[in-house]
């Protein structure tokens, strides 16, 4: 088995040799792959509406300050990529066939990545230079030339200068910016106030169209479906109703339809295993009042001839949307906006009463939360009588240590004299308060 | 309050030392005119009785009544830490959780000070009433220690016969029997060594032997010791303190005798 050096030596070349370019053949042996490349392809789908002016960029991320890949278009605008990759646990990989444009050859790659360009919002990428650092108390009106050298100032590898240099990006940045800005013009040129308010608003327009679009289904069952179930009061079936027919459907719907979003849902809804484990990520901050369902939902196929077990309590379609509703901006707060904002926006939004109600929601909501605390009581009963017996039987074994301590103790202060004299034979001798009366 | 200072460590030392092995727990009673002990062994066959009179101690200070619930064993341990010249003085208030002792060392004026954590004892207290004994000796303590011992290795019990002839202590057991006989006597040189026999009629009583040897502890209080027997009440064997001053102070043993059931 071991082969010495000069053997490898020699068959390496030989296999090598022979091997051409199809990939079945480099397979047979080890030796023969050709060196890796250090630089593989990528696979990526892009817009069509893109033009061949189109460049992939540097830019900083809006929610993180850190160095981003954006592809920028003159015309069509800016997208963003979601990267797309296998699991580790199922490997795969691309075979890339030889194209007309023959630059390349046919290969292999090593993961299987697919890079998706979905259109971001222009607006986010300009938000951290129009929201300031937080610290500055008032904030000013700049221009928007400000506002842009305060962007390529916090992040140096920026291409943002770059970019702006092309013809149409500066004026739809600028539009952007205008939609969530106080505006004033000064001479020719127009200074950009961030007005939160209308930030909010903003946001919210975008939460409204992606959730009245639906969620994917993992998205729907996780962020909405579990967290608004009601646990299953019979203990025993372990099946649940899903809360509405219909919001599944609308989601099984979108997920066929994922590669087309609006600029609002964004990657939210490509299918993948790598967007649902980023998801995971930002569940935190996502999912706010998802205290993990007891019993796992198995969602049942909308029959509707199902008999419906007895669910304590089915969601109100309100609650539903407006559930929804949280989901989506919860979402693109924790993706687009930075922390701070973030926090700002949200306090804004629960402010916000006549924009976005979620009363009937949070009713709901706390409702649930005292039914599950009685299923979780109920199911404890079991549990918590094993324990009392538990408990005796640890009170029996506290009380003989205790016992055995203190005969320890006593032993201790026991002289043997004393011990001694207690196996002496008394016999035939009378007790002292024989002799002598009690005082 | 209690404050008591005695010159000799040594005296309480030996006391504690003498009735230790008889009794596990015993209270210390205090009060104006001294510390008096009393107490029972396990199986209430035998009493001891101490009496440390406040001339023994210089200064004594009592203001009431006081009664030091003391585990025995644990008070050894405190008074093996005291040298026996060292001045030892006893201090509690007047409803005590411990008891203050304080060692002073005069010679390198090392002071040394113990709590030790007092008990509540319940124990029933007997009036012992003045007794004329038929027979009162009185004899060099390591004799009567010699002749317990020696016997010891005969028999269980032994018998004391007091009659005209002298005092005969005897012992029956499975290996043969023994005897020892002593006769009046006295020593002009040495007092201490005489042997001093008061009779007014003939006893012969049988006591324990066990008990016996555990009272000669006491052996090291005093040189000498009085047995006093009378038929149908207790012996009574007292060692006088002999260092405390003032002199009156006692420890005296008391041991129901055997009473042959045929």
């Amino acid at each position: 088995m071991a082969r010495t050096r000069s053997t490898k030596g020699t068959t390496a070349p030989s296999t090598s040799t022979t091997t051409t370019k199809t990939t079945t053949a480099t397979t047979t042996t080890k030796y023969s792959l050709p060196a890796e490349s250090e630089n593989p392809p990528r696979v990526f789908i892009l817009p069509k509406k893109a033009t061949p002016a189109a460049r992939i960029v540097t830019l900083s991320n809006p929610r993180y300050a850190r160095p981003s890949r954006y592809l920028v278009c003159p015309e069509a605008g800016f997208f963003e990529f979601t990267r797309i990759s296998a699991p580790k646990t199922a490997p795969r990989s691309w075979l890339l066939e030889a194209g007309s444009s023959a630059a390349a050859e046919a290969q292999t790659t090593k993961g299987a990545e697919l890079y998706l360009a979905s259109p971001i919002d222009p607006l986010f990428l300009v938000l951290p230079a129009l929201a300031g650092s937080g610290q500055q108390k008032k904030r000013m009106f700049l221009t928007s030339d400000d506002h842009f050298d305060a962007l390529s100032e916090s992040s140096a590898s920026s291409h943002l200068s770059e970019v702006l240099r092309w013809p149409g990006i500066r004026p739809v940045l600028e539009r952007r910016m205008a939609a969530v800005c106080d505006t004033v013009e000064a001479g020719d040129e127009s200074m950009f106030r961030l007005n939160e308010s209308k930030l909010l608003d903003e946001i919210l327009a975008k939460t409204r169209r992606m959730s009245e679009l639906g969620f994917p289904k993992s998205m729907e069952e996780k962020f909405v479906a579990k967290v608004l179930e009601a646990p299953i009061l019979g203990v025993r079936s372990s099946q649940a109703v899903k809360p509405t027919g219909t919001t599944t459907a609308a989601a099984q719907e979108e997920e066929e339809s994922s590669a087309t979003q609006t600029p609002s849902a964004a990657d939210s809804s490509s299918e993948s295993q790598s967007t649902v484990s980023s998801l995971k990520t930002s569940a935190s901050s996502l999912s706010e009042s998802s205290t993990s369902a007891s019993t796992p939902a198995t969602s049942v196929d909308d029959d509707g001839t199902e008999p419906v077990i007895s669910n304590a309590m089915t969601a109100p379609a309100e609650a539903v949307r407006l559930q929804r509703l949280r989901v989506s901006f919860n979402f693109i707060c924790s993706s687009y906006v930075a922390p701070p904002l973030a926090a700002v926006l949200k306090d804004k939004l629960a402010e916000a009463k006549d924009k976005a109600d979620f009363k009937v929601l949070d009713e709901y909501l706390t409702q649930l939360t005292e039914l599950r605390q009685e299923a979780v009581a109920a199911r404890a009963v079991d549990y918590s009588r094993k324990h009392t017996l538990d408990e005796e039987e640890d009170e029996r074994a506290e009380k003989r240590r205790k016992k055995e301590e203190e005969d320890k103790v006593k032993k201790a202060n026991q002289s043997r004299g004393v011990n001694k004299l207690k196996k002496v034979n008394t016999t035939g001798m009378k007790k002292m308060s024989e002799f002598f009366k009690k005082k | 309050m209690l404050e008591a200072r005695l010159e000799q460590a040594s005296i309480l030392k030996k006391v504690v030392d003498s009735i230790k092995d008889l009794v596990q727990d015993c209270n210390f009673d205090c009060n104006d005119s001294g510390i008096a002990l009393q107490a029972m062994d396990n199986s209430h066959v035998a009493l001891v009785s101490m009496l440390l009179k406040a001339d023994a101690f210089s200064p004594f200070r009592c203001d009431r009544n006081i009664a030091l619930g003391i585990n025995l064993t644990s008070l050894t341990k405190v008074l093996r830490a005291a040298q026996n010249e060292d001045l030892l003085t006893l201090k509690a208030e007047d409803a005590p959780d411990v008891l203050n002792l304080v060692f002073e060392n005069s010679a390198n004026d090392r002071l040394s000070e113990y709590d030790l954590k007092l008990m509540d004892i319940d124990q029933e207290h007997l009036g012992i009433p003045d007794t004329e004994y038929a027979a009162t000796i009185s004899m060099p303590a390591s004799e009567f220690k010699r002749i317990t011992t020696d016997l010891m290795a005969m028999s269980e019990s032994v018998t004391i016969e007091a009659s005209k002839e002298g005092i005969k202590f005897s012992a029956q057991g499975d290996i043969g029997n023994g005897s020892v006989t002593l006769r009046q006597h006295a020593n002009v040189d040495k007092p201490e060594e005489a042997i001093d026999i008061e009779l007014s009629e003939p006893v012969s009583l049988t006591f324990s032997l066990k008990y016996l040897v555990n009272f000669c502890k006491a052996s090291s209080l005093s040189s000498t010791v009085k047995i006093c027997l009378s038929n149908e009440v207790p012996l009574l064997v007292e060692y006088t303190i002999a260092g405390a001053a003032g002199g009156g102070s006692y420890l005296r043993f008391y041991l129901a005798p055997k009473i042959a059931d045929e």
